[in-house]
């Protein structure tokens, strides 16, 4: 049952310089005295955190958590140790930039329990990194999987932006074929969003963006070339060595309740979806007077039979493990197979790379 | 009772814009009976819709007193008149109930394609025209040409026209004074059988229908019982009386001269046509008035609710918009793209637009209308003549002899600058040049012979931007004559959507066809497969787009577990599948089917 464990997701606001691109609540250039306060306001909410369940996954996100202060973050994995049963094999996942933790940083937080790191690799073209905002270059991050790999981490997760500007599609393959040397054994890849907002945005009009058939090459040319390397795409936008799946973002795609701490963080527990406003202030104010207080959890409604099995279906799709579909969208089902989307078989719908492209569509297909 | 010396009828024509409905307003403030407070910016255009878009649709009437300077009190009755050439047939009996028009020209603008309309249908009916030059308050104001205009083009005297201006309240004295010293009171003989002219009608739920008449000879009281001529229904009058300003003012006879309304428990207003003479049972005259024409729709199309679960919501708005517009008809139809709905008949396509606009405002539906058509008149080569009006019933080409359309005679008046432009646009829709006129150096008056199929899609539209909205129109049904005709076929994925065939002439099927496909392909958003989207005629494909597969639709992020844009986006797929009719495997939207009933030929 998935009541008998939960997942923590701990959401750290806090970056050495905001991305170009990026349109998530994080805020540069944050206090020494911030940052301990907001820690402390984790380390309280952490403790109200009932002790009944069984933890089976962690995963420290951002922002970049290093910044919180590489310290702090052991304390937190310590604290969450001392309190909770953790599920043999728990993963614990720490994202981390490549500029901003050094191989003492690492075994630092290895020794601390930390498991799986997930590495902002983005791209194998300093030239792209620079004109997107990155504060690294590829021989950083490659240096960073090494001594994460010297620090004991024996599960490597790294982050790649694909259809970013001024890139051509054989500068994108050849940079791909550069991240797989480095032989990491998990990769999430997304196509760059422009979010309104974003100082890239802005700049949108003296980029040069690749149109619709050199993105579609690229996600090609990804799907190519990690299958090449031994890599399942196993989610929309993950690719796992076997065995080396998130087991926390595999969470999040079954329906298995997690708890979000921090601010902007968001949750599905005790039957609500909810979360906690983008306000670090608020949240460590908030923090002293109950677990749920600095989130809208009151005002969530719970999630009833129809929207559960909705998402059960839409949740399902977005991995290849698929979802068990009702009996009266078979028809529909069929058909998406027959279009070469994905298979079909025993009421299971299963997409592939293609039908992964269009999961929006299916799943409209499916559920209405 | 007034006497009958003592009663004034009349009717106030105008373009629109002209100033009809604020003459009116001042004519009702004026002699008190309105105070300003009650006025309620323009009282006889009552509803909603017509208040903004300038026009009476149905005519109103209301009586008033004026107490005139030769010291007699006089009965006015002012009879309003639709303002568009779609309703045509009413206005013709609205003033066949009156002795006299007042003719509104705008000093600004001079005369109108409809002042010229309707003048000459006042000069048919022989009534007494009293022209009044309005807006003289404007800087632009131009009196002397617009009655220049009025004697030239008219060819009544207007050098003694009031010059007013209806806004501002300036002259209206002198426009009642003429109203009584012109236009001359009712003939009638109150001793003779019972002829009344049934100019308007209303639905009242309690009252059942209201029938407008003007009482040409006899009398009329409550209790007599009554027969419509032409419907051959008979009633027994309730209630009757003369018409107040905002309510019925109940009476016991109305007389030879007066206008007034009666009911009589109508449960059904189809009973009450509009020119259909009234007499009384025991004593009819000898035969109806003349002018009885049954009012019949000219422009067809099939109105759907957008949400197929809706039918029964569009039934009822129908049935109730029905009871007070009788030239409105509509039947039961299925199609197999759109399911059920109506196939809806409209004195012209102001008419259409009036009647969509109130189904979605009052009654908060969504509606697909298909592509408007005319009625086409066939002859078979088994000699039987049918009248398509729906193109999914237009038969086998192999079994027709001749195919014909309706043509109008339109008039349309432009500042001769855009002579060129407009003569161009009329020959685009295959018209046939009759003649031009100058109205003077600055105006022309052309006319054209017209298919009213060409004039139904944008006509009006084009006129309008071509003419930087300078150029007004009017037209009138003439005849039908033979044409080259095609029925045109859509094909989505290769199935025939018979809401989107339509008839065309045959010269015009290439072009009209690659547009619609093009904006079908436009319209049409991409689906997990490719789309073609193909126009035939009778089995050959003429044109051809595709809508490609769709490529990407995936929210590829859902970062530390948050779904909720995810669950947005589905809510946001379920509202937009409502507005989606599922055409064997395609989907289209709404916009799709309303894309294809503009054509502009750019």
């Amino acid at each position: 049952m998935t009541n008998n464990s939960v997942s923590f997701y701990f959401h750290i606001p806090f970056c050495a310089k905001k991305c170009d691109y990026c349109a998530f609540f994080s805020l540069a250039k944050q206090s020494e005295e911030l940052k301990q306060r907001y820690f402390e306001a984790l380390l309280r909410q952490i403790d109200f955190f009932p002790t009944d369940r069984k933890v089976k996954t962690v995963y420290f996100g951002g922002g970049t958590p290093p910044l919180l202060g590489v310290h702090r973050l052991c304390k937190l994995i310590e604290a969450i140790n001392g309190r909770f049963v953790l599920s043999d094999e728990c993963e614990i996942t720490v994202e981390v930039n490549p500029g901003t933790v050094d191989f003492d940083a690492l075994c630092k937080l290895r020794s601390a329990g930390a498991n799986r790191l997930s590495i902002g690799v983005q791209s194998a073209n300093d030239r792209v990194l620079m004109s997107i905002g990155r504060i690294h270059t590829f021989e950083q991050a490659r240096e960073c999987i090494e001594n994460a790999r010297k620090a004991g981490f024996e599960n490597i997760s790294a982050d790649l932006i694909f259809a970013l500007p001024s890139q051509s599609d054989e500068e994108f393959a050849k940079g791909l074929e550069m991240i797989m040397s480095t032989e990491i054994d998990h990769l999430s890849i997304y196509s760059l969003q422009l979010e309104e907002g974003t100082p890239l945005f802005a700049r949108k009009n003296e980029l040069c963006f690749p149109d619709e058939d050199s993105e579609e090459r690229q996600y090609d040319t990804i799907c190519a070339t990690l299958a090449a390397n031994g890599f399942e795409h196993y989610e929309v936008s993950s690719f796992a060595k076997p065995n080396y799946r998130s087991k926390h973002n595999l969470n999040y795609w079954s329906r298995g309740e997690y708890f979000g701490f921090g601010a902007g963080a968001h949750s599905y527990c005790f039957g609500k979806r909810f979360c906690a406003p983008n306000d670090v202030e608020a949240y460590i104010q908030n923090s002293r007077t109950s677990l749920l207080a600095p989130t809208d959890f009151d005002d969530a409604p719970f999630v009833s039979e129809t929207e559960a099995e909705e998402e059960r279906i839409m949740l399902g799709l977005r991995t290849a493990d698929g979802a068990i579909i009702p009996e009266a969208s078979f028809d529909n089902a069929k058909r998406i197979a027959a279009l070469g989307y994905g298979s079909f078989e025993n009421g299971v719908l299963r997409l592939n790379g293609k039908g992964f492209r269009v999961s929006n569509s299916i799943i409209a297909n499916i559920l209405i | 009772m007034a006497e009958i010396e003592k009663i004034r009828n009349f009717s106030i024509i105008a373009h629109i814009d002209h100033g009809k409905s604020t003459l009116a307003d001042r004519l009702l403030e004026y002699t008190g009976a309105v105070d300003k407070r009650e006025l309620d910016e323009q009282m006889l255009d009552n509803m909603e819709l017509e208040r903004e878009r300038g026009i009476t649709i149905k005519a109103r009437a209301v009586r008033f007193n004026y107490k005139a300077d030769d010291g007699n009190e006089y009965a006015l009755n002012l009879i309003d008149t639709p303002g568009h050439v779609d309703f045509g047939y009413e206005v013709s009996r609205s003033l066949a109930a009156c002795e006299g028009a007042v003719l509104i020209v705008d000093s600004t603008q001079g005369i109108q394609a409809q002042t010229l309309a309707n003048a000459y249908l006042a000069v048919d009916h022989d009534l007494e025209i009293l022209p009044v030059i309005n807006k003289i308050d404007l800087p632009s104001a131009d009196p002397e040409m617009a009655k220049r205009e009025i004697e030239d083009i008219i060819g009544i005297p207007a050098e003694d026209a009031p010059c007013i201006s209806a806004k501002m309240g300036i002259g209206i004295k002198d426009v009642l004074e003429r109203i009584v010293k012109d236009i001359p009171a009712p003939k009638g003989d109150k001793s003779k059988p019972l002829e009344a002219l049934i100019f308007d009608s209303y639905y009242d739920p309690y009252k059942g229908v209201v029938v407008y008449i003007r009482v040409k000879n006899g009398s009329v009281s409550v209790g007599d019982r009554v027969r419509m001529m032409h419907t051959g229904a008979e009633f027994e009058i309730v209630e009757l009386g003369t018409l107040s300003t905002f309510a019925l003012d109940k009476k016991e006879k109305l007389e030879a001269g007066e206008v007034g309304y009666f009911t009589a428990s109508i449960k059904n207003i189809a009973d009450t046509d509009v020119g259909d003479t009234v007499t009384l049972v025991d004593n009819p005259c000898e035969k109806p008035l003349p002018g009885f024409k049954k009012s019949q729709p000219m422009v067809y199309a099939g109105i759907y609710p957008a949400d197929g679960s809706k039918y029964g919501d569009l039934k009822d708005a129908l049935d109730k918009l029905r009871l007070n517009d009788s030239s409105f008809t509509y039947e039961l139809e299925t199609s197999v793209a759109l399911g059920f709905g109506f196939r809806c008949g409209f004195l012209g396509l102001l008419h259409m637009e009036i009647i969509e606009e109130r189904l979605e405002r009052e009654f908060m539906l969504d509606l697909i209308t298909t592509a408007p058509s005319v009625i086409y008149e066939i002859h078979k080569t088994n000699g039987e003549t049918v009248y398509i009006d729906n193109p999914t019933n237009y038969p086998d080409p192999a079994t027709i002899e001749t195919a014909c359309e309706p043509f109008v005679k339109a008039t349309v008046i432009t500042p001769t600058e855009y002579v060129g432009t407009i003569m161009q646009l009329c020959n685009d829709r295959r018209g046939e040049y009759v003649d031009m006129k100058y109205i003077d150096t600055n105006r022309a008056e052309l006319h054209y012979l017209l298919p009213l199929n060409e004039i139904i899609y944008d006509f009006f539209d084009s006129l309008k931007s071509k003419s930087k909205g300078y150029a007004s129109l009017d037209y009138e049904f003439k005849d039908y004559r033979p044409s080259k005709l095609s029925k045109l076929d859509i094909l989505l994925n290769g199935d025939v959507v018979d809401a989107l065939s339509f008839i065309v002439h045959s010269d015009r099927a290439y072009p009209r066809a690659r547009r619609i496909c093009e904006k079908l392909k436009d319209n049409i958003p991409r689906q997990l497969f490719e789309i073609p989207v193909q126009a035939a005629i009778g089995g050959k494909i003429i044109a051809r787009e595709t809508v490609k597969a769709m490529r990407k639709d995936v929210l590829a992020k859902c970062y530390g577990g948050d779904i909720t844009r995810k669950k947005k986006l589905l809510e946001k797929q379920k509202e937009g599948k409502k507005r989606m009719r599922t055409l064997g495997t395609v989907e289209v939207p709404q916009e799709a089917f309303m894309a294809v009933l503009k054509y502009d030929d750019e």
